[in-house]
């Protein structure tokens, strides 16, 4: 079983947007929260989110960190699949899986 | 009632203790300092090959917490007539109080991840009956300490969810956790002890020894059930509270120390103590 990616927002006081700061392996978001919390623990965080990379929908797949590789068994199957269209484009290019 | 409590008095320092509440709380608080240091230093043992490097991490990060929680608690007894750092750094194993569960290694990762659930569950359990304790000291560095076990809480329960998935491991776990069980619900100790119970009646800690159970299992009881372990541990749920069917066994228990014998290993109150490195020491 491979972990699922969670990537991990973090900002230092509430006026700040929140920045992109790395990301963790997790088997679910609850492990995920912690871990976060507990590896990026360097600065004083106003807030931390971590979001499950394969629910980032990027608009650029080919440009993008964020692109989750399909895998058979569909566990982190990329969510902009081809053709649906859902921020107005048509076919989007998609990184295979290694 | 709420006004009998609020007329009560609030003691801001330990001299302010009525004469029969002084020496049990020093010794709740000693336990609790004694179990968190030795608790700490389990976690550390089991920091390197953990599952995953995050996990491995997180259990780095919760043993420097529990060595920072007995850090703060072994302070609080400096009011209670104690050199803290004497505590600390100078006592033999057989003066440890630490819970008896943690007087050996903790049996692999379901070990680690059932002493996480089991017996760092029941020492937050027990300081969060000092939150509102009229004994003032307590109250801000209790507040941090759980906010810090909430995570604590979250990674077992979430390792335990994920062991309890993998059919050659359940046994593991419902091993493990029974090991814990026991000991974490013998550790509140007994209602009807007088030194409990000139603590509950002062207010400096709230909750018989009955309750604060009652309360551990209403948090551990949902995950247990959820890992399908509470059944194979005895911990059913009866209507709206969740109960266990074993039997505490009180042969030997002291009150004071809550222990039923045994006593920690030298080696390991060594490690405590800090001894390889004592000649660095600073006062």
């Amino acid at each position: 079983m491979k972990e699922p990616v969670y990537e991990v927002f973090a900002r230092k006081t509430r006026e700040e947007p929140l920045r992109h700061i790395g990301f963790i392996n997790a088997m679910d978001g609850d492990l995920a929260r912690i871990y976060a919390w507990k590896t990026y623990d360097e600065q004083n965080w106003a807030e931390m989110c971590v979001i499950p990379r394969s629910a980032i929908i990027p608009i650029d797949p080919g440009e993008s960190q964020f692109v989750t590789a399909a895998r058979d068994d569909h566990e982190d199957e990329i969510v902009h699949s081809r053709g649906t269209g859902s921020y107005g484009g048509g076919d989007v290019a998609v990184k295979e899986a290694p | 009632m709420t006004e009998t409590l609020a007329a009560a008095p609030v003691f801001e320092k330990a001299d302010q203790l009525p004469e029969d509440v002084r020496a049990p709380l020093r010794d709740l608080i000693l336990a609790l300092a004694d179990s968190k240091r030795i608790l700490g230093l389990r976690y550390s043992d089991r920091m390197l090959g953990s599952p995953t490097l995050e996990a491995g991490i997180a259990a780095s990060s919760m043993a420097q917490d529990e060595w920072g929680h007995a850090r703060l608690t072994y302070a609080l007894l400096g009011d209670l007539g104690d050199e803290p750092k004497t505590l600390e750094h100078e006592r033999a194993a057989a003066e440890y109080r630490s819970i008896g569960a943690l007087d050996a290694d903790l049996p692999g990762w379901a070990g680690m991840t059932a002493a996480a659930l089991l017996v760092d569950t029941a020492l937050s359990v027990q300081y969060a009956a000092l939150l509102d304790s009229r004994y003032t000291p307590v109250h801000n560095r209790v507040q941090k300490l759980l906010d810090e076990e909430k995570f604590h809480f979250q990674y077992a329960a979430g390792w335990a969810r994920r062991i309890a998935q993998v059919p050659e491991l359940r046994d593991e776990l419902v091993d493990a956790l029974r090991r814990y069980l026991g000991p974490a619900l013998a550790w509140f100790g007994r209602d009807e002890a007088a030194s409990v119970q000139a603590l509950v009646r002062a207010g400096v800690v709230r909750g018989e020894p009955s309750a604060l159970r009652a309360r551990y299992l209403a948090k551990v009881g949902p995950v247990l059930d959820e890992t399908g372990t509470a059944e194979a541990l005895g911990v059913i749920r009866d209507g709206g509270e969740w109960t266990w069917t074993g039997r505490q066994d009180w042969a030997g228990w002291d009150d004071a120390t809550r222990r039923a014998g045994g006593e920690l290993d030298e080696e390991t109150a060594a490690r405590a103590r800090g001894d390889k490195n004592r000649a660095l020491l600073m006062d």
